[in-house]
């Protein structure tokens, strides 16, 4: 057990620190410009870290990995755009891809020429995501696709989408679906924007009919998109742990200053013992996390994977965010809640979980989602059970029976 | 950076769940519940021969010159067991007390036998108040020729019934100074204080003009303080690590029961409400090793955060160990608040543990003292 970074990781943590000094832009005022420094970040080797060489990756290390994240956060840096394709779609394809797959798509994911979006959760099929009624019907050289997906992140942005559609519905639910890569830009996708509670309209609803998939994009072998889709749902989590952590230590010591100026009672806030007492927990709550981030990173870097393990992380550091950013808001008051016209001294400059809106109003809002994208809470809770502890199954009805 | 056990880090676990698991069951401990001394000299022993008596301190002191990690490592099968017998006191409190502030001759004098198992140590860290700041110490040492005479009383001293000596803090002219003490000495009173945990024993420990001689001051005159605040970190690390190996012991018999437990025609594990606070329980348990073996890493490494990392140990494991071994017993139902059912072996020692070297609310106030320092810079 030894928790010092080595030589070598401290030197490339000072290259990279030094690489965003000098090449991160001060604002972001749209996607072509996000674009750009995206590209410029690919073009410094510090995106796709971990995918093959030959296919425009670094074959880095998960700890180099996690050094580039945790010093974009450290420094506030702009995410990239592509989120689904680097973290989602790609990861799948050099996982599961075939040569020709891998060559086609790839490296334009890390450019963010071709943006990707992941055509997963129905209205229908939320938690029970393997309840999915798309179809996508075998037609000799290509597939037919019908249904309708929602809670498309980048949906509107997206050239292509990983989908999981079912192909079999005569076998057992979980039997009877793939996986595919499906084209976007077709006539029969119809991607319509779902506002949030944010404001903003990062989801999509996804309407399919008679979208065309050529068999050459199918993922994997027929009937085995369930398999996929859950490796794909691990590579949510895990890789990007430490970075998370320090932008809470950043949001952190934002809100001791606001602490510090507020008052209550005709004293600071700071000086409250209640206030302190919470101030002092979530502090150990995230250092805990920062912990867990390191035990994570150490089994990435032995090759290890974390697998129902990552529920754990995700289950903690989700419902974490949540009491911090109730915390803030109960510290910061009604400037928590502004969107707009905040005094500088209130100003949250860290990008959020998507990177855009630096206030604490959205990162508060941004906390409820957390707990419910990627697998919930509950669904967490179901895998670390059963998966983990190995406790009995419960009876579900869904457990006979077919696809429909 | 690597967050994991060496493989002789392991087989020092193993091998001490291994002796433990034979040599400390439930009825052990059951028994020694009764007993008037509270432990076993056999056991003891058998501890001194496998080098667990000595794990912390250097080797020309017949230790093994290991860090906190193995100690925490002990510690955690320790609690597992419900330990009954003054390790801590011995090894922790009086042992690491003397390694950080004892002279060389104090250390000659006294690691080597406790090392061996031949002397027991013990410290006396609260009064009345159950203050653990060292500056609240009110027992006074007036000098009386080459040594001192010190008067006052101590509260929840553990084991000093079988300890052979204790660190006392005491407050002189010069200021707030440490002193070896004998228990047996005349004018120390003990006085048994029993508290839920019937595996672990206090004393009240009554000084009354008790003489001491010149060579019993630990330290420099009136520098006490930081050598307590070091003590305070390692032991309320160490004793996070003991809750910690009790939580796990909770959540394991938790699990194996509703594997087996069966009411409206199903086991009850596979029942959300009971199957999701299994896993909440685990959570915690996995949060709280994270956050022991990082503050033994830590202060063993003399790593900036160490201070803060056991505050950050002792607050979060207090919380979380409370929720794990409480949600035990409510999965249990009836038989977890039966005396004859062994949980709440467990679930005791990590109350007796909880309060002490500072509860959680203690030690976030200490996490905030070093946030506004941190944000003043």
């Amino acid at each position: 057990m030894d928790l010092n970074y080595t030589a070598e990781d401290v030197a490339f943590r000072k290259r990279v620190r030094t690489w965003l000094e000098h090449n991160m832009p001060r604002q972001i005022r749209d996607l072509d410009e996000r674009k750009a420094w995206h590209r410029r970040l690919y073009e410094a080797g510090y995106l796709g870290m971990g995918w093959p060489k030959e296919y425009g990756g670094q074959g880095a290390r998960p700890m180099e990995q996690a050094i580039v994240a945790d010093e974009m956060a450290r420094a506030g840096a702009p995410a990239p755009t592509n989120g689904l394709g680097l973290g989602i779609a790609g990861p799948t394809i050099v996982v599961h891809g075939t040569d020709a797959q891998k060559r086609r798509f790839l490296r334009k994911i890390l450019t963010a020429e071709e943006m990707w979006c992941q055509l997963y959760s129905e209205p229908n099929a939320g938690s029970d995501l393997a309840a999915l009624r798309t179809r996508a019907e075998d037609r000799g050289d290509h597939f037919l696709v019908n249904g309708q997906k929602i809670w498309t992140s980048g949906g509107a942005t997206a050239d292509w989408g990983l989908l999981l559609a079912r192909t079999d519905p005569a076998v057992p639910k979980h039997k009877g679906i793939s996986c595919f890569l499906i084209d976007m830009r077709q006539p029969g996708m119809d991607v319509r924007p779902l506002k949030q509670i944010t404001g903003s309209s990062e989801f999509c609803e996804v309407f399919m009919t008679d979208a065309r998939v050529e068999k050459e994009n199918q993922i994997g072998r027929l009937g085995e998109g369930w398999g996929i889709a859950q490796t794909t749902l691990g590579y949510e989590r895990g890789g990007r742990a430490l970075a998370r952590v320090t932008t809470y230590a950043s949001q952190y010591h934002h809100l001791v200053a606001a602490a510090r100026r507020l008052k209550r009672n005709g004293r600071p806030i700071l000086d409250d013992a209640v206030a302190r007492q919470k101030l002092g927990r979530i502090w150990a709550d995230l250092e805990v996390e920062r912990y867990g981030a390191l035990r994570t990173l150490t089994m990435l870097e032995r090759g290890e994977h974390p697998g129902a393990g990552g529920s754990i992380t995700k289950l903690s550091y989700s419902e974490f965010e949540k009491r911090f950013m109730e915390l803030a808001e109960e510290i910061l008051g009604p400037y928590g809640q502004l969107t707009d016209g905040v005094p500088p001294e209130y100003r949250l400059e860290v990008d959020t979980a998507i990177g855009d809106h630096g206030t604490w109003a959205y990162a508060f809002l941004w906390s409820r989602a957390g707990t419910i994208y990627a697998g919930s809470s509950e669904i967490q809770k179901n895998v670390i059970g059963e998966r983990i502890l190995g406790l009995p199954k419960e009876t579900r009805a869904d457990r006979v029976g077919g696809g429909r | 950076m690597n967050f994991s056990f060496s493989e002789d880090q392991v087989l020092l676990k193993s091998s001490v769940r291994a002796a433990l698991d034979e040599q400390c069951k439930p009825a052990h401990v059951r028994a020694m519940m009764e007993d008037a001394t509270g432990y076993r000299e056999a056991l003891w022993g058998e501890m001194a021969k496998l080098g667990w008596l000595g794990l912390p301190f250097a080797e020309e002191q017949g230790g093994a010159g290991l860090g906190l990690v193995e100690l925490c490592l002990v510690l955690e099968e320790m609690g597992r067991a419900a330990y009954p017998g003054p390790y801590f006191a011995s090894v922790v409190l009086g042992g690491l007390g003397l390694q950080l502030g004892g002279s060389a001759a104090q250390k000659e004098r006294w690691l080597p036998v406790i090392a061996s198992g031949q002397a027991r140590a013990s410290a006396a860290l609260l009064e009345d108040t159950l203050d653990w700041e060292p500056a609240s110490t009110t027992t006074t040492a007036t000098k009386a020729g080459d040594g001192w005479r010190l008067s006052g009383v101590k509260r929840f001293v553990p084991w000093a019934h079988v300890a052979d000596v204790v660190l006392v803090p005491a407050r002189g002219p010069e200021g707030l100074s440490l002193f070896l003490v004998d228990p047996r000495a005349a004018g120390v009173t003990l006085t048994p204080m029993v508290g839920i945990d019937l595996a672990n024993r206090w004393s009240e420990m009554r000084l009354g003009d008790v003489a001491v001689p010149a060579d019993a001051r630990v330290g420099q005159a009136g520098a006490a303080g930081p050598v307590l605040e070091a003590l305070l970190r390692r032991a309320a690390v160490c004793a996070s690590a003991e809750m910690l190996g009790a939580a796990r012991r909770c959540l394991d018999m938790s699990v194996g029961y509703v594997k087996v437990r069966e009411q409206f025609g199903q086991l009850i594990g596979s029942f959300q409400a009971i199957r999701h606070r299994c896993a909440e329980m685990l959570l915690e348990v996995e949060n709280s090793h994270s956050a022991v073996y990082y503050a033994a890493w830590a202060l063993t490494a003399g790593a900036e955060d160490a201070a803060m990392a056991a505050s950050v140990c002792k607050s979060y494991v207090s919380e979380s160990v409370r929720k794990v071994c409480g949600d035990a017993i409510q999965v249990h139902g009836g038989i977890g608040f039966t005396w004859e059912y062994d949980l709440h072996l467990y679930f005791k020692r990590a109350k007796a543990l909880e309060p002490l070297y500072g509860d959680a609310a203690h030690h976030r106030e200490l996490i905030i003292r070093g946030q506004v320092l941190h944000s003043n810079k």
